[in-house]
């Protein structure tokens, strides 16, 4: 099943592709946000193939963010890797 | 046995991996592609009560929220035994599907038809607002029914919306109809969910099953009989090649998507239902198919804008505090195909047992077969570019599906064996 981790949008142009960056777990990674007019800095993104195709505020992202921890916390035989 | 999520795949495009095996003469004799990425995430809901799954999965598959969504509510009242809910609850769901599908295949559209698939991205998100879901996580649906009804200040919306996305997809559709496509030599079935007159019907109660030579293997098959119609050979494998029990592992491997809806049901839309027509003539593939089912999913929007029962009447009803101790599965017909939540829960109203049975697994065997076809071109330029397409016809959910023609992110190893 496909998994979508909501990331921090860092910065986003303006024009037709706006280009940006997301935080990834500490990492600046690029993205496109031409299918996301409506995303804002400070807002979270779900990104695949390097766009963003949908945004959230952050309280929304809060709750799928706790919810890889719980799951990860949960199960003691599941890891979670990030930016290996 | 330790199961590794990577996320980092999920973020950056990880490259698309295909396996050849080949006989000692260098002839393909095998192929598969590597659905590691996508873990099962089953064994996590495994404890949790069971009225909180649909969320947890929507959460954790955030790509097609609205389809678990609706999938897992389905399953919850399959577990009351619920089948029946009011007109407003069905028409709001209803609207809320059909505005999905439209919402996932945009996304697939976006690098062929950049400003069509914004057309219909603002038509689809219009469109779940006005079912109760303005946010990416869809808030439409409880056990029983829905929030609400419909929001008429947002219908008035969707209807100035509607005549751009129709033309979007409209073009999209007539220009994907000339486009080439992989010979569909798929000899296993096609699954579709169906209304109980057997015409296309994406949330559908009925499940058909259409053989490679059009004749129906099962005619409308109820969500209570899932376990007698299909098993997992690799129960809980991100590859759990899934079959008709009907017709037994080597001959039941089947087929979900736009592709199978086509072959499977009678569009019951008079444009979409034209360009099936069209479609079956010609012998385009899936980049058609999915524009039809999207025509389709707008015409039947069409439909419901003008429902009474979408703006009022009763919402839901009642739901149990207690659940009994059985299986409940719910399903829909979701963008990339069938989506079932199967979800088994204990005295105490815990997960014994969940089965999250996407498209995406259930068309790996179809996949497979795609890549063999193209992995015995002639040259590598020729197995390269075929494979790509291949993975373009099966859609699998990664990010390499929507990766811009020619820029696919592709791993192919061979083995000898």
């Amino acid at each position: 099943m496909c998994i979508a981790v909501p990331v921090r949008i860092l910065d986003v142009d303006e024009g037709k592709m706006p280009m940006g960056h997301v935080d990834h777990d500490g990492v600046s990674v690029s993205c496109c946000f031409a299918y996301t007019p409506q995303a804002q800095v400070g807002h979270y993104a779900i990104v695949q193939n390097g766009f963003a195709i949908d945004v959230m505020d952050a309280e929304t992202a809060a709750k799928s963010l706790e919810l890889f921890a719980e799951i990860a916390a949960m199960n003691e035989n599941t890891e979670l890797h990030v930016n290996e | 046995m330790t199961q590794r999520i990577e996320l980092g795949q999920i973020i950056d495009a990880a490259p698309a991996r295909v396996v050849v095996t080949r006989d000692l003469a260098g002839s393909p004799t095998q192929a598969a592609f590597d659905l590691s990425g996508l873990p099962r995430v089953d064994s996590f809901l495994v404890g949790r009560p069971v009225l909180e799954v649909p969320k947890l999965v929507e959460r954790l598959c955030g790509i097609c929220p609205v389809a678990h969504h609706l999938a897992g509510m389905r399953a919850l009242e399959a577990l009351a035994g619920i089948d029946a809910l009011p007109p407003t609850a069905v028409a709001v769901r209803r609207l809320l599907h059909h505005a999905g599908v439209i919402d996932i295949h945009a996304v697939g559209m976006f690098s062929t038809f950049r400003d069509e698939a914004l057309a219909l991205r603002r038509f689809a998100k219009a469109v779940m607002t006005a079912a109760g879901s303005p946010g990416h996580f869809p808030t439409t649906a409880v056990p029983g029914g829905v929030v609400a009804p419909a929001d008429v200040t947002q219908l008035d919306t969707c209807h100035v919306l509607l005549t751009d996305a129709f033309s979007a997809a409209s073009r999209i559709a007539e220009q994907s109809l000339a486009l080439s496509a992989p010979v569909d030599r798929f000899c296993g079935v096609d699954l579709a969910l169906t209304g109980a007159d057997g015409r296309l019907d994406l949330f559908g109660n009925a499940l058909r099953a259409v053989a490679a030579d059009g004749n129906p293997v099962i005619a409308a098959a109820t969500a209570y009989e899932w376990d007698s119609l299909i098993v997992e050979t690799v129960p809980g494998s991100a590859t759990p090649k899934p079959y008709l029990v009907a017709l037994g592992a080597d001959a039941g491997a089947y087929r979900v998507g736009p592709v199978a809806q086509l072959r499977t049901g009678q569009v019951m839309t008079p444009i979409a239902a034209s360009l099936q027509r069209e479609w079956r003539a010609s012998g385009a593939g899936a980049a058609a198919a999915r524009a039809i089912i999207t025509v389709h999913a707008i015409e039947v929007i069409e439909d419901l804008l003008d429902s009474p029962d979408l703006i009022a009447g009763e919402s839901s009803v009642g739901f149990p505090q207690v659940l009994p101790q059985q299986v409940g599965v719910g399903w829909v017909d979701s963008a990339r195909g069938l989506l079932v939540h199967r979800y088994e829960s204990d005295e105490q109203g815990r997960v014994r047992a969940a089965t999250i049975l996407t498209p995406t697994a259930q068309n790996e065997p179809w996949l497979g077969e795609l890549l063999l076809q193209a992995a015995g071109a002639e040259n590598n330029s020729e197995v390269r570019a075929g494979m790509e397409e291949a993975i373009r016809e099966a859609d699998p959910c990664l990010p390499c599906s929507s990766a811009p023609a020619g820029t696919m992110d592709l791993v192919v190893d061979s083995v000898v064996g």
